[in-house]
This record gives structure tokens, sequence and C-alpha cells, in this order.
């Protein structure tokens, strides 16, 4: 995978036929998990904060429901188009934040449905096959975070695109 | 121009009493980021530059400490602002709170 082209529009990677495959059954996995409940505070205790928490909860929950719609869009035949040399995903720089955090969702579920392991390479196999199928789906969207990062590389300056 | 000095009337001006600094001042919050073993460094160095603004240098510092130290403060902020950035970290997986910074 890398970037092809990039204008302060959209960016255009390529990714290799193996590599489109894994990630259209990457994105129809999303969401791994239920939500979870997230906390605004540690230490607050004021009432506001439970409000704010409430708050939170609901906003986390609508971006969710936002991010399924985009999963479904960026692995349609429009997103990923069929070149030359393999296939051509066109993204504008806010359709890579979404593509981003729907990755890193689907990896955070996967990491939650192992019962959050301190150490993400464990000594002994996976143990049951459920737990091998998280394993994968959790460094496969790893390994996507990595390349969409690399590829930018550089060239990204500190809040432009 | 005038060339002598006349008197000048100064209006009245209503002077505030003097309150306790704590009453003064809306309170501000700490918007610190926690460590967990999952998000990726290069993920997180990405996602402080996409809110903040921030070069990746200092991106990578506070990566730095949050790995290292298990937390960082990135920002202090009024109620709102910190709340936004809070909301903003989670919708990326970080986990992210505002604590009173008083």
């Amino acid at each position: 995978m890398r970037l092809v082209r990039q204008t302060k529009q959209w960016l255009k990677y390529q990714l290799n036929q193996r590599e489109v495959e894994c990630l259209r059954s990457l994105l129809r996995q999303f969401p791994i998990t239920a939500d979870v409940h997230a906390k605004i505070s540690q230490t607050d205790d004021d009432p506001k904060s439970v409000e704010r928490e409430t708050l939170l909860n609901e906003s986390l929950v609508e971006h969710r429901k936002e991010l399924k719609i985009q999963a479904t869009n960026l692995i349609s035949a429009e997103k990923l188009k069929l070149g030359e040399k393999g296939c051509l995903l066109t993204l504008d720089p806010e359709e890579r934040e979404i593509f981003l955090q729907i990755l890193n969702d689907i990896r955070i579920g996967c990491w939650h449905a192992l019962g959050k392991p301190e150490e993400l390479e464990p000594e002994k196999p996976p143990q049951t096959e459920k737990e091998l199928v998280f394993y994968n789906l959790m460094n496969l969207a790893g390994y996507f975070e990595v390349a969409f990062l690399q590829a930018l590389g550089r060239n990204s300056r500190p809040g432009h695109d | 121009m005038p060339s002598v000095l006349e008197p000048v009337t100064i209006p009245n001006r209503t002077v505030k009493k003097e309150t306790s600094s704590k009453g003064q001042f809306a309170p501000t919050y700490y918007v610190i980021c926690w460590n967990d073993p999952v998000n990726l460094m290069v993920y997180v160095t990405h996602v402080f530059i996409k809110l903040f603004g921030w070069d990746r240098q200092k991106a990578e510092k506070h990566m730095m400490e949050v790995h290292e130290k298990g937390k960082s403060v990135l920002v202090r902020e009024g109620g709102e602002k910190a709340e936004f950035y809070v909301h903003q970290l989670q919708n990326y997986k970080l986990q992210a709170t505002m604590e009173p910074a008083e």
C-alpha cells in the first residue's frame, strides 16, 4: 500500500488485490463490540461531570453510527477503483480521519473482546478459534493504520492537509 | 491645542469589590491522555498533530510521556473547550479525561 498522489483536496492510495480483500473484509466487521461506557473524569465528582459523561457517551454512540455508514461507503466500488497496478483508494482528508477512526475502533474492539490483555503478543498461542480471529483482526487493523500513516510520511504538516 | 491646562472631570467609575480569587474565574481543566497497551504510537502522534495542530516534535514528546509515565497533560482549558477535546480524543479511541485544574 502506498500513497501515489496527494493534493490539498484528496489523497490517492494504491493497494494490491490482497490488501483490498483484507481491507474489505476488515471494514465489514465494524463494529466489533457494543458501545463501551466512557469516563469523562477520574477525579471530578461534581454533578456537572455526571452530566458531561452522559453527553459524552451519547455523542460517542452517535459517532459510531456515523462511522458504520462511512465504513460501508469506504469499501464501495466507487471508492476502491480498479487500476492498472491494483486498486486505487481516493480519500479526502476528512474521510482519511474517519477511516483511521474505524480501523482503530476495530483494533480496540478486538482488544476488549480479548479481555484487554497487557501483552499484545501472548506467550502462548490463542486458545480458541474466536481468540485467534480477534488477534488477527486486531493486528490487521494495526497494519492498515501504520501503512496509512507511513504512506503519509513526513509530507503531512501539523494541522494541515 | 489649548496652552493652559483645564480641570478635567473624571467620570464616576464603579469599582467592583474584590472577591476571593476562587469565585472570580471559571474553573479550568487539564485534558489528560492515559496510557493503554493497544493504541499504536504512530497513531497517537497523528491524533495529537491533527487535533491540537502541534508540530511532530511536540506531539511525539506528549506521546512518549503517555507511553513512559502513564499519562500526559495535553492542554489546560475552560470547561467547554476541555470537554470538546475529550470528545474528539475519544472519537479516536484514545483514553482521555478532563480533571479539575484546581
